[in-house]
């Protein structure tokens, strides 16, 4: 049986690939990427008397015991216990040995001969083929010697180097799953269990089968598995999965929880507002799945010279021993032949990039990160310019009322009219003059007539009055007097980047009058300046597109800190400017709210959604971060750097090993054994330097107070001034 | 041979420190149920699986002592008297580092250094797969599972290979871990047969017995190294003369 190569391995989570094959473990069909992951998904999943785990580990017993004898009587005879006097035991000796080494390769073996045996049906090499190759030459060789009379014995070189293997594979593979321990339940959500109360019942639950209304029971230390709302109970919430933030939340009756966090110490009795799949943790998890399917330029490559390798390595061994033979005794020739054969095993070639991704998007998935592809993180580590979308993105994307310039009436007098129009409108305007007039503790007034002029504004009658709320046009057009004052203050207003709104009313005149000009603006988020600031910390040149006018975009720039902007963009200009900046300074990165800005993100090397509360499935960007998540960028930035350079050291050591190592091994400089243990040392080293991946701290965000201190530092003038962001040291500390 | 016994009876006291993890194995290991004979058989298999993983690490650590003394001075097997002082830096070195490691090991059984667990993912593992072999019948897996047992980490079976090490050679350093397996014999028998009879206080006896007693054999292989008189005279002459 072979799975697809798509399917995740059930051991560590990677993709299958070709090797993959499918084993029964526990009555329940398992994908399995490799031999070593197969033992090590049966070591840990087994118990009792009939798994077959425990019949893997006697085998690998059973092989050791005989290895090792092998070894230790190969060891004697090396060493010279059975010289002289001693001499006559010797033919003894070697048929023990081959007693011993009979069964052993035949435990050992058949695992690799299997597996070379399934590939090669399918016209396919792999390096279990050298392996195979290399044991069964030194075994025959060997046996012959023994009947033969004379010649060197190697049953010590064919044992070991298949029991150095398993064991390398095995640990290789352990080292792989605890490595995806992060990501297990993550890729479990779908199938994760719920505590549904039906009729004063407990039922377990697939969280899949949950609808909305439903009540569910979550103990303390169990994850939340629905979005709802708490009816019963109170504890602390840990939601950094979609916020990103790992913090305890105080949940009481009526408060919303959200899937995927953890109920840290109180039972709590929850009701569902959604289906059990259609939680923004549940679409995380089917992005992670997804994104783990996929693979990146670097990782096809490497399989792909992978693929290449075993055909040269054998060809090579072949030359080496022809080379050999015309100066050497066979043995020696073979030996040395077989040295190449079992050194130049790419397995940590293959190996380099794949566990670094996993890696990468599960710790990033964790903070509620969401990576679609791992080629997404390899561009983000090599972008060198990244582009912000203003509205949305470093703003709050809401307008607020900032400043009211009025002709001789009440400021209040006018938000209230205006707030009873507006209630009518579902402009973007509207709540912003509704909290405008919640906040000066005005009433409600009644509006009647009200008429949505579109484009142009509003009017209608409050009070019995005509009251019209709009742009200068709509004034001149109801043929009502604008002041010069008013107008020129109005202009001002606009310069500063600021949206203007006329309100005027008739008041016992014929003709109606402009009474006063509202400005309104859209806030920058507190954490962008911090965050616009780390990314410059990184190395990274920053820049502000958008579709704004002009005076908006300057504003925001200097608020945030971005010197370099383009405004008044339409989306086809957004992307032409990403042309111009990508032939100017390799890969760039555009940030956006996933809303306004799909074709820039889709169009940037890496499009980044932050905050996006669309259907993730349906998000053209390559990386979500949560609402709210611009902070999280830098270390999103800095932990996709770290992948990258994990894959670089990793590719680095299993090229240059290998070249080394068959140099060493052509020259005859190489035991097998030895060579077979450095081999397995080799991608032993990649897992190791992956799980270094493990061991940086996770994102920490810039309290309130620390980024207002930021702000106010960066602001005054000086040549300190930057680098002194606690969010950018944090990001020094950890790239 | 005063030697190999000196080996067994460290193994003998060693193994009340053995009770602590490797004999929780030996009693779950627990009696056959085709009677006492299938019993006995399975935890002989069970220790023989031990003992060949000791054996092969002593021989193993027995010619990388051989390997690391040759290397450093080439041709010492039938070395000259001129190569002689040459040889004897990489026996000493050895030797000084074998002594080290011992007296080290010999603290930790005193409680000097902190309790030593199981560690990094690979002792572990080993040990969660070990579990697996318990219930299972057949006389293989007992095999099994004393020879993966043998590669447990553990400080006494360290500090016997850093002895087997300063022997410079295959057959010494294998008789040297052999006789130590055999020494911890007894009492693994005795677990699996028994049980857990013995009073803490006595294995608190032992485990001190057992630290002396490699302290000694650290101190001596130490004095090997950093005097010169009993440089050239090897092991075996030491402790006849002792």
């Amino acid at each position: 049986m072979t799975p697809s190569p798509d399917a995740l391995c059930r051991n560590c989570l990677l993709r299958v690939g070709r090797r993959g094959f499918m084993r029964t473990v526990n009555g329940e069909g398992c994908e399995f990427c490799c031999y070593g992951c197969c033992i090590a998904h049966q070591v840990k999943s087994g118990s009792g008397d009939a798994s077959e785990a425990a019949w893997f580990l006697v085998r690998l017993g059973a092989g050791s015991f005989l290895s090792m004898n092998i070894m230790l009587f190969s060891l004697l005879m090396y060493s010279g216990a059975f010289i002289g006097a001693d001499r006559r035991v010797l033919p003894t000796i070697h048929l023990l040995l081959w007693g011993l080494a009979t069964p052993a390769v035949l435990i050992l073996g058949q695992p690799f001969l299997h597996e070379t045996w399934s590939q090669a049906r399918r016209g396919r090499l792999t390096s279990a083929a050298l392996i195979v190759l290399g044991s069964s030459a030194a075994y025959a060789y060997s046996t012959l010697a023994v009947f033969q009379g004379g010649g060197h014995l190697y049953f010590d070189t064919a044992s070991m180097v298949l029991m150095l293997f398993t064991l390398g594979r095995y640990l290789e593979a352990a080292g792989r799953a605890r490595a995806s321990r992060d990501l297990a339940p993550l890729l479990a959500a779908e199938s994760e269990l719920a505590t549904v109360l039906e009729g004063g019942q407990e039922r377990r639950r697939p969280v899949r089968e949950v609808r909305a209304g439903m009540l569910i029971r979550v103990r303390p230390g169990e994850r939340i598995p629905i979005d709802g709302l708490i009816v019963e109970g109170r504890s602390h919430c840990d939601d950094s999965v979609i916020t990103g933030e790992s913090r305890q939340i105080a949940k009481a009756v009526g408060a919303t929880v959200l899937a995927g966090s953890m109920n840290l110490d109180g039972p709590l009795l929850i009701r569902s507002s959604v289906s059990g799949d259609a939680s923004r943790w549940a679409q995380i998890c089917r992005s992670v799945r997804e994104a783990l399917r996929q693979s990146s330029r670097t990782q096809r490559i490497a399989d792909r010279l992978v693929g290449a390798f075993v055909p040269i390595v054998l060809a090579m061994a072949g030359m080496t021993l022809v080379y050999w033979a015309q100066r050497q005794p066979l043995d020696q020739a073979l030996l040395t032949a077989l040295s190449v054969l079992v050194v130049a095993c790419p397995c940590a070639v293959g190996l380099a990039a794949p566990m670094a991704h996993s890696l990468g998007i599960g710790q990033l998935a964790r903070h509620g990160c969401v990576v679609r592809n791992p080629a997404a993180l390899e561009a983000l580590a090599g972008a060198r310019l990244i582009a912000f979308d203003k509205t949305g993105t470093l703003t709050l994307g809401r307008p607020q009322l900032v400043d009211i310039a009025s002709d001789g009436v009440a400021e209040e007098e006018v938000v209230a009219r205006l707030a009873a129009l507006e209630r009518h409108s579902e402009h973007g305007l509207a709540r912003a003059i509704a909290q405008a007039a919640r906040a000066r503790g005005l009433e409600a007034m009644a509006a009647e007539d009200v008429r949505v002029l579109p484009g142009r504004g509003l009017h209608g009658v409050v009070h019995g009055e005509a009251v019209a709320a709009g742009s200068a046009a709509l004034m001149r057009e109801l043929g009502w007097v604008l002041p010069p004052a008013l107008l020129e203050r109005a202009e001002v207003m606009a310069a500063n980047g600021h949206s203007v709104v006329f309100v005027g009313w008739r008041e016992n005149a014929p003709a109606g009058r402009v009474r006063a000009a509202l400005s309104f603006d859209d806030t920058p988020l507190p954490e962008a300046r911090a965050a616009v600031a780390a990314l410059r910390g990184l190395g990274l040149q920053v820049m502000m597109l958008s579709g704004d006018h002009a005076g908006a975009a300057a504003r925001v720039a200097a608020t945030v800190g971005i010197d370099e902007w383009q405004a008044g963009l339409l989306p086809e200009a957004k992307r032409e400017a990403l042309d111009r900046y990508r032939a100017r300074h390799g890969a760039v990165a555009m940030v956006g709210d996933g809303l306004n800005d799909g074709p820039g993100l889709a169009w940037a090397d890496v499009g980044i959604a932050v905050g996006s509360g669309t259907d993730l499935a349906r998000e053209t960007a390559d990386l979500v971060l949560p609402v709210d998540g611009l902070w999280l960028l830098p270390w999103v930035v800095g932990r996709a750097r770290a992948v990258r350079s994990i894959i670089l050291t990793n590719l680095a050591w299993a090229f240059g090993y290998n070249l080394v190592a068959v140099t060493c091994a052509v020259l005859g400089l190489l035991q097998p054994i030895l060579a077979a243990a450095v081999m397995a040392g080799s991608s032993l080293l990649v897992v190791l330097n992956s799980l270094r991946l493990e061991r940086l701290p996770g994102p920490c965000r810039p309290s309130v107070p620390e980024l207002a201190a930021a702000v106010r530092r960066e602001s005054a003038p000086g040549p300190t001034a930057q680098g002194q962001s606690p969010a950018l040291e944090l990001l020094k500390a950890e790239s | 041979m005063t030697y190999y016994a000196l080996l067994f009876v460290a193994g003998f006291a060693g193994s009340f420190h053995c009770i602590g993890m490797c004999g929780g194995f030996a009693c779950a290991l627990g009696p056959d149920r085709r009677g006492a004979g299938a019993t006995s058989l399975r935890h002989v298999l069970y220790n023989t699986g031990r003992l060949s993983t000791y054996c092969f690490l002593g021989g193993l650590s027995g010619a990388l002592g051989q390997v690391i003394c040759s290397s450093v001075a080439p041709g010492s097997q039938r070395a000259a008297p001129a190569f002689s002082a040459s040889l004897d830096v990489g026996q000493r070195a050895l030797a000084v580092l074998a002594g080290l490691l011992m007296i080290f090991m010999a603290l930790s059984f005193f409680g000097l250094r902190g309790a030593h667990r199981p560690s990094g993912f690979g002792g572990s593992t080993l040990v969660v797969s070990l579990r697996s072999l318990l219930g299972r019948h057949g006389f293989a897996a007992p095999l099994a599972l004393g020879v993966l047992n043998g590669f447990l980490p553990c400080p006494l079976v360290y500090a016997m290979i850093a002895q087997a090490a300063s022997t410079f050679d295959v057959l010494s350093g294998c008789l040297s871990m052999a006789a130590f397996g055999l020494g911890t014999f007894p009492a693994m028998l005795v677990m699996g047969g028994v049980g857990r009879l013995l009073a803490p206080s006595w294995r608190q006896r032992g485990v001190r017995l057992a630290g002396s007693f490699i302290l000694a054999l650290g101190l001596v292989t130490l004095s090997r190294g950093v005097m010169p008189m009993m440089a050239g005279h090897g092991l075996h002459h030491l402790w006849h003369v002792a």
